[in-house]
């Protein structure tokens, strides 16, 4: 995984010190080189893929070249921003998504069905920056106000805080509850046409107790993988989220970093990434035994 | 003062071409309140921190100017800048002595650096050795783009700790137009320049408090400023927010006070104005032109008729309403009248080659293009290389249009900004929209910097011994009026040659809350942002 963030990284064309000229409008080929040698991207990249590979086994993780400061200095206060946004995007796919889907199902083909599935198609169909930009400007428009544009802290002002990423989360989450809405009708509907569903009903349970602890519960594991990868694909997904937001969150952070070719940032925070989605693909696979005990004995 | 005895300095003394610094500038109308944090929009983490001598963008002047001081500065509160518009910052009077050779500053006694190390005349000559790159200069810069601004400076000399003389090759009144610059802030003797771009130890009215990177850069107020009674405000925090909708929203909310210059297209400020009638909308000038390159190195831009058949194939006055919705104005190779002070007269300007009526142009243009080989049996084939940045892409699909409608084949390429200054540095490219910033409005600034030859930032190679010859004798020609007609020679040269055809100059439309006072918009975006006169009358 490392040597390819590695080698991909280095396919973009031009490296930091074309884009440090860029922005002195011109270009020495000496100056550049000294830069280049300054900054050790003028030696072999077998060398820096080696050092690099030191680096993070000694937790030094490099220095960014932009910012001329130690990588993880940077990166390591932006990690809280992005995982809270994710987490909070999450909760609120969940909460939207899965009782939308579980009354899709029981209602299936009835008015409030159809609604409902319109509702999750326009989540689907919208882009989470556009309704973040729809909801800025729409606040600004009716009431004057927009969310703070500096990040706040819990505990700088709770309740600020959480004013700042709800509107985010919500954007965010209103896109992935879409689609969690679908997988669990469509789960639940195959589930519900199960023979111990059947006898579930044929013993007289409740219409609660067989949806909610038989048929939900057996209807969980697609809809628990769909929220696996929505998380990890939103903690570098959340990019144009953050932008639009303001956040600094690690999205924002690491494509000013490609832009700007700061090797040791990007490696490090698509590293950090790699790391997100196998924990999450980890706890998705440690969620399935819970849900599912025969997943346990084989 | 080994070279300058006493009795001429007190001669020089005598023509000081101006005085100032030592009374503070009084605010225009209401008496100015202290106190408050003005929240400033800023476009992106200052690249290069706050080392201002090693960018050529404002994205680092505008958050690095308040913590620094030049020697001398345009007047915040005048919005056009010119010579008599200059003050004194850090010296407290000046002369030009031997006539306009050599440039003598006196300088403050009592500044102190943001560390309280006392400012002094090795502080001028450490920064003007090191941006001149002088043999026995004490330290080097990074990147250093406006090195030929000051190429006729033989010499300078710390004659004494409070005085400082720049010694000329040849007499060039324009110098202290550059170093009344944004671009010019003298740099601390004992910070090595590479820390400034991580922290900042300046003179001027505000200190940085802290850069949260991506998040906020925070200043406050100079308690030991050396004009007393300033700055007015207790802190500034400059936010930087890349997505225009959010920024504007910001502002429109009240979370900023004031915009970032050269941000707010036209659109963009007369919806924010509608929408908010408190924010005050000022229309001023950029200094920033659109131009197109031309790379005269190669064929088939060598020959001067298809350049100038290019040039007259793009209707100017419609590239105003198409890319800029009107937001901008025509002209030559300087600011355009009355936005700027060098600019041709309309009735100069309407003979050149792509002024005239748009159809006549264009005509005359296919008439050139046949004359050079060119015609619907054998067409100009021309690439188009431009950044992949939407302002410039929207110029060159512009620029496309107008030349397909003579009939030549123009295509687009995007280029990645990390590859276009190399590209354009090593010639690599036919023809490209561009667009070219100018920190003063002054001719030596602009025409050593884009037309000299061999200037590192003369991307077309266009290199004419009469113009450089005439940008010479415009330099150091000392009677204003006759410097101007010489300067609209040069400018009228240019544009025969299609040197590098010049398609309209970008107007600024400045926001800013009512409340915010004494924040001037000048005819040049890079020299108004030193803070030390703003208030807030809240």
């Amino acid at each position: 995984m490392s040597l390819v963030i590695f080698v991909l990284l280095r396919l973009a064309p031009g490296n930091m010190v074309d884009i440090l000229f860029s922005t002195g409008g011109y270009v020495s080929e000496s100056d550049k080189a000294a830069i280049e040698k300054e900054l050790g991207i003028d030696r072999p990249i077998w060398v820096q893929y080696v050092d690099w590979l030191r680096d993070m086994a000694t937790g030094k993780l490099g220095k960014s070249y932009r910012y001329d400061l130690p990588a993880w200095e940077l990166i390591k206060p932006l990690i809280p921003v992005t995982v809270e946004l994710a987490v909070l995007s999450t909760i609120i796919a969940i909460l939207l998504g899965v009782p939308t889907g579980v009354i899709s199902a029981v209602r299936q083909d009835t008015s409030l069905d159809y609604v409902l599935r319109v509702f999750s198609l326009a989540g689907l169909s919208m882009p989470s920056f556009w309704l973040g930009m729809v909801i800025i400007l729409a606040l600004v428009a009716w009431i004057g106000w927009i969310p703070p544009i500096t990040y706040v802290s819990p505990a700088e002002n709770f309740k600020i805080h959480l004013v700042q990423f709800l509107l985010p989360a919500l954007a965010v989450g209103y896109r992935s509850s879409a689609l969690i809405t679908r997988i669990t009708r469509s789960a639940l509907l195959e589930v519900m046409r199960e023979d111990y569903i059947r006898t579930a009903w044929a013993k007289g349970q409740s219409g609660r107790i067989v949806i909610w602890r038989h048929a939900l519960k057996n209807a969980m594991l697609p809809v628990i993988t769909v929220i696996g990868i929505e998380f990890a694909f939103l903690i570098g997904g959340l990019v144009v989220t953050e932008t639009v937001f303001n956040l600094p969150g690690v999205a924002r952070f690491l494509v000013q970093a490609i832009l700007w070719r700061d090797y040791p940032i990007v490696q490090n925070i698509v590293m950090f990434i790699a790391i997100v989605v196998v924990l999450s693909n980890l706890l998705v696979d440690l969620l399935y035994g819970w849900f599912d005990p025969r997943v346990r004995y084989g | 003062m080994s070279r300058f005895p006493r009795l001429a300095l007190v001669l020089g003394l005598a023509g000081l071409s101006a005085v100032t610094g030592l009374t503070a500038i009084p605010a225009v109308g209401q008496a100015p309140k202290s106190g408050g944090v003005l929240n400033i929009m800023q476009r992106e983490d200052p690249p290069q921190g706050f080392s201002i001598h090693e960018t050529a963008t404002i994205s680092t002047v505008w958050p690095g100017m308040p913590c620094f001081n030049n020697l001398v500065l345009f007047d915040p509160l005048k919005k056009t800048e010119s010579m008599d518009t200059i003050i004194g910052e850090l010296a407290e009077k000046w002369s030009w002595q031997d006539n306009y050779r050599n440039l003598v500053f006196f300088l403050r006694k009592d500044v102190k650096w943001h560390d309280g190390k006392p400012f002094t005349s090795k502080d001028v000559k450490y920064t003007f050795d090191m941006v001149r790159e002088a043999p026995d200069a004490q330290a080097k810069l990074r990147i250093n783009p406006r090195k030929d601004w000051y190429a006729n400076v033989e010499k300078i000399e710390a004659a004494d700790p409070y005085t400082v003389v720049f010694h000329l090759k040849r007499p060039q009144p324009s110098l202290l137009m550059m170093l009344a610059s944004g671009y010019s802030p003298v740099y601390p003797a004992h910070v090595p320049p590479a820390e400034l771009r991580t922290t900042c130890v300046g003179t001027g009215p505000f200190k940085l408090k802290e850069w949260k990177k991506g998040e906020y850069i925070d200043f406050v107020k100079n308690a030991d400023y050396f004009v007393k009674g300033r700055p007015y405000l207790d802190g500034l925090r400059y936010i930087p927010i890349q997505e225009r909708g959010t920024k504007f929203a910001a502002l429109q909310s009240g979370r900023l006070d004031v915009a970032f210059p050269g941000d707010a297209s036209k659109t963009i400020a007369d919806q924010v104005t509608k929408a908010e009638p408190r924010i005050k909308l000022t229309i001023a000038h950029q200094n920033v032109n659109d131009n197109l390159l031309l790379n005269v190195t190669k064929p088939p831009f060598n020959n001067v008729k298809v350049r100038q058949a290019i040039s007259m194939a793009i209707d100017r006055r419609a590239a105003v309403q198409a890319v800029h919705q009107g937001g901008a104005v025509v002209g030559a190779s300087l600011a355009p009248r009355p936005y700027g002070v060098w600019g041709l007269l309309e009735k100069d300007l309407a003979g050149l080659p792509g002024y005239g009526k748009s159809a006549d142009e264009k005509a005359r243009a296919r008439k050139l293009l046949i004359e050079a080989g060119f015609g619907p049996a054998n067409p100009l084939k021309v690439e188009m290389a431009t950044r992949n940045i939407p302002i410039y892409i929207d110029l060159a699909s512009f620029v496309i249009s107008e030349l397909r409608q003579v009939g030549v084949e123009a295509t687009l390429k995007q280029i990645e900004t990390a590859q276009w200054h190399p590209l354009a540095t090593r010639k690599e490219y036919q023809a490209g929209p561009n667009l070219t910033g100018i920190g003063p409005d002054d001719p030596d600034a602009n025409f050593y910097e884009n037309y000299a030859c061999g200037s590192p930032r003369n991307y077309t190679g266009y290199c004419d011994e009469q113009v450089m010859k005439m940008i010479d004798q415009q330099s150091q020609e000392l009677d204003p009026k006759k410097r101007v007609q010489m300067v609209w020679n040069v400018q009228k040269k240019l544009e025969e040659d299609a040197a590098r055809p010049m398609i309209d100059w970008r107007l600024e439309h400045y926001l800013q809350w009512q409340y915010v006072k004494n924040l001037i918009p000048h005819q040049s975006i890079y020299n108004y942002g030193r803070m030390q006169e703003v208030w807030l009358d809240k």
